[in-house]
């Protein structure tokens, strides 16, 4: 295909290295320097989506972010698919393949299109509204068809190959928009010497200057930029940030930019120097100062017909001759209010294309621009507007007729002027998108016919933003921000003042106001009027909501979807309001300003993942011996962040064990030989000072006077509400030094809590606390054969049951490597648990299974550890405990001292009334009455199975485990009145109808006198 | 203080011991570098760190006296000897973190102990817990960009600064011991991670890796 439409010369395009790419299977060539959209236009492609509710052919009809049309799938295989990317945003790269978003079957002959033309009411104003109201039902089966027809572009189905993150960014000035107030801005800041960020959302930075008529300083506009740019990248305090787009600005001048990195050069990061590249950036910028220089939006006017491909705003005409060297048609028309909007006229006319008229809707306009299309002889008609488009799958014509905008009606006879092309221009909307994400609403002003931003706290806005829409006035406009910017940081050098370089000021007249043009006939009966393109909302169709009684903008927005999806408000919002406004007799202002919330533009999902992402999504915590864990073929349980062998599963016989299989093992090679856990990751606080012991009694509940140095004692911790967090045993290393361990989970929040305690209720205690859990690695020998091992590995120590008891600690040597023992126990068995510097853990490990095996010694995970504990009937703080069980509750008021001279945490909610209550949730064993049965953890219990349901549940299983050793299930539950009911039958009706039945027993099923510990 | 139990944790050999990095460097191969690496990531590994707590007056002078070096008198600073090998950084208003060569911290703390006499502070020993890893390179500073919230810039981070913040996912020391080079102190359960984050988010400038 031959690019009919691209000029011959001129643009910023490079026409010696032409780019082929696809669209809907089609092979087109573009140029380097293009996008999508300009390469679609030059190549004469008119119809580049089916509309989302009409099914309706629409064309390019911006050349920005404000596109609502040209949405396309993006990608050349299944893992690299990107749904709607504006194709005016997208660079041409070789290779491209995009395809159109919407249309099925497709763009051209569509069978949406059909419905939408016979039955016109098939999704009529307020469609979601009313569906979603009754019944209920039914929108299933409208979404698939929705779905399926409007086609919002698809997601991949394969995992991205890409990789993608996060920078974090710090300056005093981020200046958002690059065109002649961004760089005016940064050209003042960067000299100043601050840090300053430069970030713009298109390919090249220089805004609307790279297709300017204008001079600046005598030099054409573009040279201008270039030179600036030329600067700015010298000084090393300035970084320029192109295709980057700030997408949301939130508290405190924290911004959020998206850069797209690679998605200009191909489908995927290419690796450079087999380096891999990030396909995407989001820089998480704190600045001390925001420029928002992010320009304008050029408002179509709404006629009838006004969708059809060939219909574009002024902007865009220009933006495409001049950037990108093509004349989107060959004979246009150009319906304005305001003396800008000529520029495309003119340029067209250079092009070397026919201009068949400027419709002007003020009746005498007069400045510089309008003089010179007089001069070229192109036909003026004043006082009058496009009213109609002809044709279907392109623009054949225009209808011209006198209007009266005020009295909002046909003044008089309709004209038909032959055209292929529609250029509109209504006025020029502020881009005041970031300067309302926080919450402040932009202000209207009349003499702008727009919303400009509202004070928004470290933010200034600079050029066409504020409303000032001559070049000359947003250069010095944009030099006064810069300089304010910097007074207010306290770095304005009066001496480094900077000239605003010199641009001839052109005479130019008053704008008219003007949204949707009048019609012949009503807005009801004339054809269709489009207000937002991307969501099919028509001028009827906020007639028809404000009918209906939705009166402030907010809800005809959503009654209607008036700027709804990707578009976010762009085009449309003003003349949507505008239409409401006029209906409802009220100023725009007073139907209200709509909020624009983050993001400005879609950002992929992989831009705010970041790294964050596969392997490294969240940290994996691991022991010292976590080589050795993963040689054994332990499988892993997450608590918290680390990774904990969760049991060893053996291969016997070419057979892997199952889980039960393995933890049966485990379980019986502790009860009757010897076994080894890896208990690293408990928490461990190493507590000094002389008021460490009186710290202990206020915050455990249990008492700590008397605990000798040598002496280890299970402490119990409450919150202030009484109800258990977390336990654990404390040991007295010296008269003021002590070592607390906590659950693995309640490590940090331990010590934290702590902390809290001592800095705000108790600073005058003198003590310190320092976690040392990383610093010890735990190694728990435990089962009747333990000591046979430990008299092997330690030479100094007296290893007999009288000199060494349960709940001693003592220091030795054990593989040659100094070590902390306690004889504490978690499985009931004789234990010690040996704490050894932890880089030195390994070889200690290692030591133990080499002098160990002989014993068959086992190593266990987490899973054992459960049972075994369970048939203790020892808790586990979070699993038998939620935050509501007290210590009593439990039945371990031994381990509660109310007689203790200083009030403790927890001790004032524990004499409440409630906390004595005779029925609450009680902690006690369940024996299953079948001893196959292995009850669910969480099951519910009744005491009558038989009552009517709702049932009433008196409590629930917390833990349940085949015991191994005792050859029948065993479970943990809370039950009410639970202590006074042993002996008792309870029931778990379950969801398949079945009914466990269960002997309230004891929680400790095993050796109830405790000899076991103590051999 | 007294009543205090002193243990020296550190056998006489250090055959098999293994640095919190040790399971890293096992598991995960190192990619080509490429030509001129941007960052070059290397571990201090087995080097003392004592947690020292108290006020800074009554700190001072024993740590003046027996290190040679003065407690960091700012917030977020660290002080150092001049060959870089004793270091004291500011943790919080009275908690500080010492580095010595592995094998000096035992000996450092009964110095210390004896020095500080009936004074309220606590020394605890946190050799086991934690590492050094140096970074270097013209891409160090891009690096930490993508890794901390913390602003990096020379400006903002000059030598002698050091902070614990946010890394990624965990908590890191960082700190500018030099002009040429960065320190992350990285808990030891937390190294691997970090480790593996760091290469990732280096990958771009090409990293080579200096193992202990």
């Amino acid at each position: 295909m031959t690019q009919a439409n691209r000029l011959a010369k001129g643009g910023r395009i490079d026409r010696k290295r032409p780019l082929t790419f696809t669209y809907n299977g089609t092979r087109y060539t573009g140029f380097e320097g293009d996008t999508l959209a300009s390469a679609l236009l030059a190549n004469g492609v008119d119809i580049v989506n089916r509309s989302f509710k009409y099914s309706r052919p629409r064309g390019v009809v911006a050349a920005g972010a404000e596109e609502p049309n040209a949405l396309v799938q993006l990608g050349s295989t299944e893992s690299t698919q990107v749904p709607n990317v504006r194709a005016t945003q997208q660079a041409l790269y070789e290779g491209l393949v995009a395809k159109s978003t919407n249309g099925w079957p497709n763009v051209q002959r569509d069978l949406m299109g059909m419905v939408g033309k016979m039955g016109g009411g098939f999704m009529p104003p307020g469609f979601y509204y009313k569906t979603f109201m009754a019944p209920a039902s039914m929108w299933m089966t409208y979404e698939k068809y929705i779905r399926k027809g409007a086609g919002l572009g698809r997601s991949p189905r394969e995992n991205d190959p890409d990789t993608y993150d996060h920078l974090n960014q710090h300056c005093d000035v981020l200046i958002v928009g690059a065109g002649a107030a961004g760089l005016m801005s940064a050209l003042s800041a960067g000299r100043s010497g601050v840090r300053v960020i430069v970030c713009d959302e298109q390919e090249e930075m220089g805004g609307a200057l790279l297709d300017s008529r204008e001079l600046i300083d005598g030099k054409p506009a573009a040279r201008w930029v270039a030179e600036v740019l030329e600067e700015l990248t010298q000084l090393d305090n300035v970084e320029l940030l192109p295709r980057t787009t700030a997408n949301g600005l939130h508290d405190h001048n924290f911004v959020t930019l998206h850069e797209r990195r690679t998605e200009h050069v191909w489908d995927r990061a290419t690796p450079i120097n087999g380096r891999p590249q990030v396909r995407s950036r989001m820089h998480r910028v704190r600045a001390k100062r925001v420029i928002l220089a992010s320009g304008t939006h050029e408002r179509p006017l709404v006629y009838a017909n006004n969708d059809v491909p060939g219909n574009m705003v002024a902007g865009a005409v220009s933006t495409y001759i001049r950037r990108y060297g093509v004349v989107p048609g060959n004979t246009l028309v150009l319906t304005t209010t305001n003396d800008h909007a000529y520029r495309a006229a003119l340029d067209w006319h250079e092009a070397g294309r026919k201009v068949a008229a400027i419709v002007d809707a003020r009746k005498s306009p007069e400045g510089s621009l309008i003089d010179q299309a007089r001069d070229l002889g192109i036909k003026i008609i004043t006082g009058s507007a496009v009213i109609e488009g002809k044709g279907t799958n392109r623009v054949s014509g225009a209808c011209v007729a006198e209007i009266d905008p005020q009295g909002f009606k046909v003044t008089g006879k309709v004209q038909d002027i032959e055209c292929d092309t529609i250029a509109s221009s209504g006025g020029y909307s502020p881009v005041v998108h970031l300067s309302s994400h926080t919450g402040t609403r932009p202000q209207w002003r009349d003499d702008v016919l727009g919303f400009v931003p509202g004070e928004v706290r470290g933010l200034t806005s600079a050029g066409s933003v504020t409303g000032t829409f001559d070049l000359k006035s947003v250069l010095e406009n944009a030099a006064a921000a810069a300089e304010q910017a910097l007074s207010d940081l306290g770095s304005l050098d009066s001496s480094k003042k900077i000239e605003v370089p010199k641009v001839d000021a052109l005479k130019e007249g008053p704008s008219c106001e003007l949204y949707q043009v009048p019609h012949t006939k009503d807005t009801l009966r004339a054809p269709k009027q489009f207000v937002d393109f991307q969501n099919d909302v028509t001028a009827s169709a906020i007639d028809i909501a404000t009918r209906e009684g939705f009166e402030s903008i907010e809800h005809v927005k959503r009654y209607t979807a008036l700027g709804f999806g990707t578009d976010q408000g762009k085009l449309g919002n003003i003349n949507g309001m505008a239409i409401a406004a006029r209906i409802l007799k009220r100023s725009i202002p007073g139907v209200g300003t709509t909020v624009f919330r983050p993001n400005y533009t879609p950002v992929t999902f992989g831009a705010i993942a970041g790294r964050h992402c596969r392997e490294l999504f969240d940290p994996e915590r691991y022991t010292a011996m976590h080589q050795w864990h993963v040689e054994h073929g332990a499988e892993f349980e997450d608590v918290g962040q680390w990774k904990r062998p969760w049991y060893f599963p053996k291969t016997v016989n070419g057979k892997k064990e199952t889980m039960h299989e393995a933890v049966n093992r485990e379980c019986l090679a502790v009860r009757e030989k010897i076994g080894i856990l890896d208990a690293s990751t408990l928490g461990k606080i190493d507590i000094q000072g002389p008021d460490a012991r009186e710290f202990l009694n206020r915050v455990y509940t249990n008492k700590w006077a008397k605990l000798a140095p040598g002496r280890v004692r299970y402490g119990l911790m409450c919150k202030d509400d009484g109800m258990l967090m977390d336990d654990g045993t404390t040991s007295c290393l010296g008269e003021n030094h002590f070592l607390m361990t906590t659950t693995t989970g309640g490590a940090a929040s331990v010590l934290e809590w702590l902390e809290v305690w001592h800095q705000t209720e108790w600073p005058e205690l003198d003590v310190y606390f320092t976690s040392v859990t990383d610093h010890w690695a735990t190694m728990t020998v435990t089962g009747p054969d333990a000591r046979k091992l430990m008299e092997e590995v330690t030479t100094d120590l007296d290893l007999d049951r009288e000199s060494f008891k349960f709940m001693d600690w003592k220091e030795g040597t054990v593989a040659g490597v100094p070590a902390r023992i306690f004889r504490i126990s978690f499985t009931g068995e004789l234990a010690y648990e040996i704490n050894i510097q932890a880089n030195y853990a390994m070889k200690v490990w290692l030591e133990l299974f080499d002098k160990g095996e002989k014993y068959g010694l086992t190593p266990y995970g987490t899973e054992t550890m459960h049972v075994l504990r369970a048939e203790k009937g020892l808790i586990i703080a979070g699993q038998d405990t939620d935050g509501s069980v007290t210590p009593e509750d439990l039945g371990l008021q031994w381990a509660v001292g109310y007689d203790k001279p200083f009030e403790w945490i927890g001790k004032r909610a524990l004499t409440r009334p409630d906390t004595s209550r005779k029925d609450r949730k009680q902690f006690v064993g369940l024996k299953p009455k079948d001893p196959s049965v292995v009850l669910e953890e969480g099951a519910q219990i009744v005491f009558d199975p038989n009552q009517s349901i709702p049932m009433t549940m008196v409590g629930h299983v917390t833990s349940s485990y085949y015991s191994a050793h005792l050859k029948h299930g065993i479970a943990l539950a809370v039950v009410k009145g639970g202590h006074e009911r042993m002996g008792q039958t309870v029931y778990m009706p379950m969801v398949d109808g079945t009914v466990h039945e269960a002997e309230i027993v004891s929680p400790v099923f095993l050796d109830p006198k405790w000899e076991r510990q103590n051999v | 203080m007294s009543n205090i139990k002193e243990f020296d944790c550190r056998p006489v050999s250090q055959e098999g011991a293994e640095s919190p990095m040790a399971w890293t460097h096992q598991h995960h191969e190192s990619r080509p570098a490429g030509q001129n690496p941007g960052v070059r990531i290397a571990e201090k590994a087995f080097l003392g760190h004592l947690i020292l707590r108290g006020g800074a007056i009554v700190l001072d002078e024993a740590v003046r006296d027996i290190l040679g070096i003065a407690l960091p008198g700012r917030p977020n600073t660290m002080t150092q000897n001049d060959a870089g090998t004793h270091s004291v950084q500011w943790l919080g208003p009275d908690e500080w973190l010492v580095i010595v060569p592995g094998g000096e911290e035992a000996e450092l703390e009964t110095k210390l102990r004896k020095a500080l006499g009936d004074a309220h502070f606590s020394i605890v020993n946190v050799s086991g817990g934690q590492t050094v890893l140096t970074l270097s390179g013209a891409n160090v500073r891009e690096v930490l960009m993508k890794s901390v919230v913390y602003d990096v810039h020379p400006s903002a981070f000059p030598v002698g600064k050091g902070v614990t913040t946010v890394f990624a996912k965990a908590t890191t020391i960082i700190r500018r011991p030099a002009e040429d080079h960065w320190e992350l102190v990285v808990r030891r359960s937390f190294a691997d991670y970090t480790y593996r984050w760091l290469l990732d988010a280096a990958a771009e400038y090409g990293v080579t890796q200096e193992r202990a």
